[in-house]
């Protein structure tokens, strides 16, 4: 169920048990059919598990959802050390689905993340965890400790002689480190900076050796998949985007928080039904839908399914599910300012396109925001965000200008008002 | 911002978040204390030992790092990653515990402990915004002001910390308790404003709900120096 709101409408499989501090227990996990799954995983062979999860076609749930079971294929089999990564580092403004994951089912993790572990051969399973989240920290950590002393992880799982140790990692407070390949420097003691890739981290990952890294959600879902069978999974969701999600619901809501529902459920439905639509008897002014790195949607766009390919066509992403609710008084320059001040303080620095030009598009909308804007700021603005789309090493550049460029083609008009213009209605970015 | 706010639904037990539908849950249920139980300074199981709770008030400048108890942890920390430049993090968020904040001394002993060079072991600290290369109150405040939060009127969160505590951004209290900085997104978005207080998270913050937390934060200290004094007598 999710938290703090349920639904009827909803479909729990993955929130099942939030809400609920029995579920966070092993006895009570147990209790709850846990650590079946990995019974079961371990009984087959680790190609056998990653078909499985391939042909439930899962997609990862960090934000690009590329397809989990393909990207474990890419591992092979070759006797160097693997790893499994768990990206926990959560940080995207809007996303808050792992940290209740963590906090209310620690165990459901940790049964995905060594599944994963025994189909990719990997000896040791470090859950990389933003720094800030000391809370759900301590309960993954006794969480932890109760598997180790049940033979659950460690030496010999389950009976099973198969070895997999798992580690808790903090990070230290810094937003790019959730990027797969920053991560990796942060966990071997460097400054948290995005790698080029090729080499992948299959081949190439932490400490140099052959790596997989899935998102939080993504690994939660995976005991519940090799428990019910892909078919099952398939038969939840949209051909494209099959499942379920937590939908991370903020702002001007009547009820906020997590969510889960087929992929494909109706994102104005999700708005208005579900979460009861706009505070204090406003109305919707826009939508960003799937934190804040991706394009915002005004208030007639959101009549669409809440599906990875059709949240595309209406010219934005799903993302993280994350969806943060703007009603009509909010100060739509201030918000766009607030979003690009804060990648510019977590630009890594490595790219100069990004390096200067969010510190470039936080000067310019701070300028706009003191009302002493020009118009030419209008066309540097898209400028400058065209330039940072697609020519850097990772693609926080492109996620500092998303908020930008689509804000300005919906509500130039605000900016306009703020210059000292009249809004002219239609006019053309 | 809201003049007419809506009311919290099923209450907020010690803003450990709103609660909404579930109403009956206690503060030890959201957060989980009960289940994590006492978490000594050696550590338990050594994957769970990298993860400690650090910045958690209390550090002294001068104590010696990794003895006793900490060189047990440094140890177990130690034992979890292929080399020693893996355990950097960790281990410098140990000597932060211990001593409050990372002085360029604290960080070249951290540098000869895991035998990498202090320029390094600096380069790195400095990239992480957890470490603290001075010292800050004994509570560091820290309000989200990013864009959901923002959104609910975290700007006045962040004003009505400061006013209260007489501070600017960043400055510690003349009583040596608060330091107060914005702060990004926390993971919380669903529960605006979200404050980070130390190791725990203060949700649903309201600029009116400020002094009552900060009351609360000074008894839960008194009672906790008065343990300490009870302990050393
Ligand atoms: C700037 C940036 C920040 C990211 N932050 C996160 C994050 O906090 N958590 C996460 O799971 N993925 C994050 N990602 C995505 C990861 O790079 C990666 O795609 C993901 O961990 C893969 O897991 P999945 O396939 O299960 O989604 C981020 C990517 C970028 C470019
Ligand atoms: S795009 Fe920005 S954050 Fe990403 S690697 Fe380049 S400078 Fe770093
Ligand atoms: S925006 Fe405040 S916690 Fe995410």
């Amino acid at each position: 169920m999710a938290y703090p709101y349920r639904d009827e409408r909803e479909v729990r499989i993955l929130s099942a048990h939030f809400g609920d501090p029995e579920a966070r227990t092993l006895a009570g996990w147990r209790q709850r059919g846990g650590y079946e799954a990995l019974g079961q995983a371990l009984a087959l062979s680790p190609e056998q598990v990653t078909e499985i999860v391939k042909n439930s076609a899962l997609r990862g749930r960090g934000g690009a959802g590329f397809p989990t079971g393909l990207k474990w294929s890419f591992l092979r089999n070759d006797g160097r050390p693997h790893y499994v990564l768990v990206n926990s580092d959560e940080s995207e403004p809007g996303a808050f689905k792992d940290r209740e994951l963590c906090r209310w089912t620690p165990h459901q993790l940790l049964e995905g993340a060594l599944i994963n572990a025994y189909a990719i051969r990997a000896q040791h399973v470090y859950i990389y965890m933003r720094g800030e989240f000391f809370e759900p920290a301590q309960i993954v950590a006794r969480a932890i400790d109760e598997a180790y002393a049940a033979g659950i992880a460690g030496p010999d799982v389950l009976g099973s002689g198969v070895t997999i140790d798992v580690t808790l990692h903090l990070g230290a407070g810094a937003y790019i480190c959730g990027e797969e390949t920053a991560l990796m420097n942060s966990l071997e003691g460097r400054r948290g900076q995005p790698r080029v890739k090729p080499p992948f981290p299959a081949v190439f990952g932490a400490f140099g050796q052959p790596t997989n890294i899935n998102n939080v959600e993504t690994l939660c879902t995976v005991p519940h998949i090799i428990r019910n069978g892909a078919d099952w999974w398939r038969s939840i969701g949209t051909d494209k985007s099959t499942g379920t999600k937590l939908f991370n619901m903020s702002g001007h809501l009547v009820r906020r928080g997590n969510f889960e529902f087929p992929l494909g459920f109706n994102m104005k439905e999700l708005i208005y039904d579900v979460c009861g639509g706009i505070r204090d008897g406003r109305s919707l002014k826009a939508v960003i839908p799937g934190g804040s790195s991706v394009p915002m949607l005004a208030a007639h766009e959101l009549d669409i399914p809440c599906a990875y390919e059709r949240v595309a066509t209406a010219g934005s992403k799903l993302g993280t599910a994350s969806m943060i609710v703007m009603d009509d008084r909010t100060d739509i320059v201030k918000q766009v300012r607030r979003m690009v001040e804060f990648y510019a303080h977590e630009s890594c620095g490595q790219c100069t396109p990004c390096r200067e030009g969010t510190a470039w598009l936080a000067r310019i909308m701070r300028r706009i925001e003191a009302g002493q804007g020009t118009e030419a700021d209008l066309a540097l603005l898209v400028d400058l965000g065209k330039n940072m789309t697609g020519t850097t090493i990772c693609v926080l550049s492109d996620s500092a200008a998303a908020p930008v460029l689509s804000s300005l083609a919906k509500f130039k008009d605000e900016y306009l008002a703020l210059i000292g213009r009249a809004a002219p209605v239609a006019a053309a970015v | 911002m809201a003049e007419e706010r809506t009311p919290l639904q099923g209450g907020n037990p010690g803003w450990a978040g709103e609660t909404g539908e579930y109403g009956h849950l206690t503060e030890a249920d959201v957060r989980g204390t009960t289940y994590v139980g006492k978490r000594p300074p050696e550590g338990t199981s050594p994957g769970a030992s990298c993860s400690y709770p650090y910045q958690v008030g209390g550090g002294r400048p001068d104590a010696p790092l990794f003895e006793g108890p900490y060189r047990e942890r440094l140890d177990k920390i130690l034992s979890r990653y292929p080399n020693r430049q893996g355990a950097l993090l960790p281990v410098l968020a140990l000597a932060q515990e211990i001593r409050g904040h990372l002085s360029p001394e604290s960080m070249a002993e951290v540098a000869a402990a895991l035998g990498l060079a202090p320029a390094y072991v600096r380069g790195v600290a400095t990239f992480y915004t957890m470490y603290h290369k001075r010292p800050v109150g004994e509570h560091l405040v820290q309000v989200c002001t990013n864009v959901a939060c923002n959104l609910c009127g975290a700007d006045e969160v962040l004003r009505a910390f400061l006013a209260a505590t007489g501070t600017e951004p960043g400055q510690i209290s003349a009583d040596g308790q608060y330091t107060v900085i914005e702060a990004e997104c926390l993971g919380a978005c669903g529960f605006p404003t979200a404050v980070q207080v130390n190791d725990r998270y203060f949700e649903n913050v309201s600029p009116e709900a400020v002094p009552a937390i900060l009351e609360r934060l000074a008894q839960e200290a008194a009672a906790r120096s008065s343990a300490a004094a009870r302990q050393g007598s």
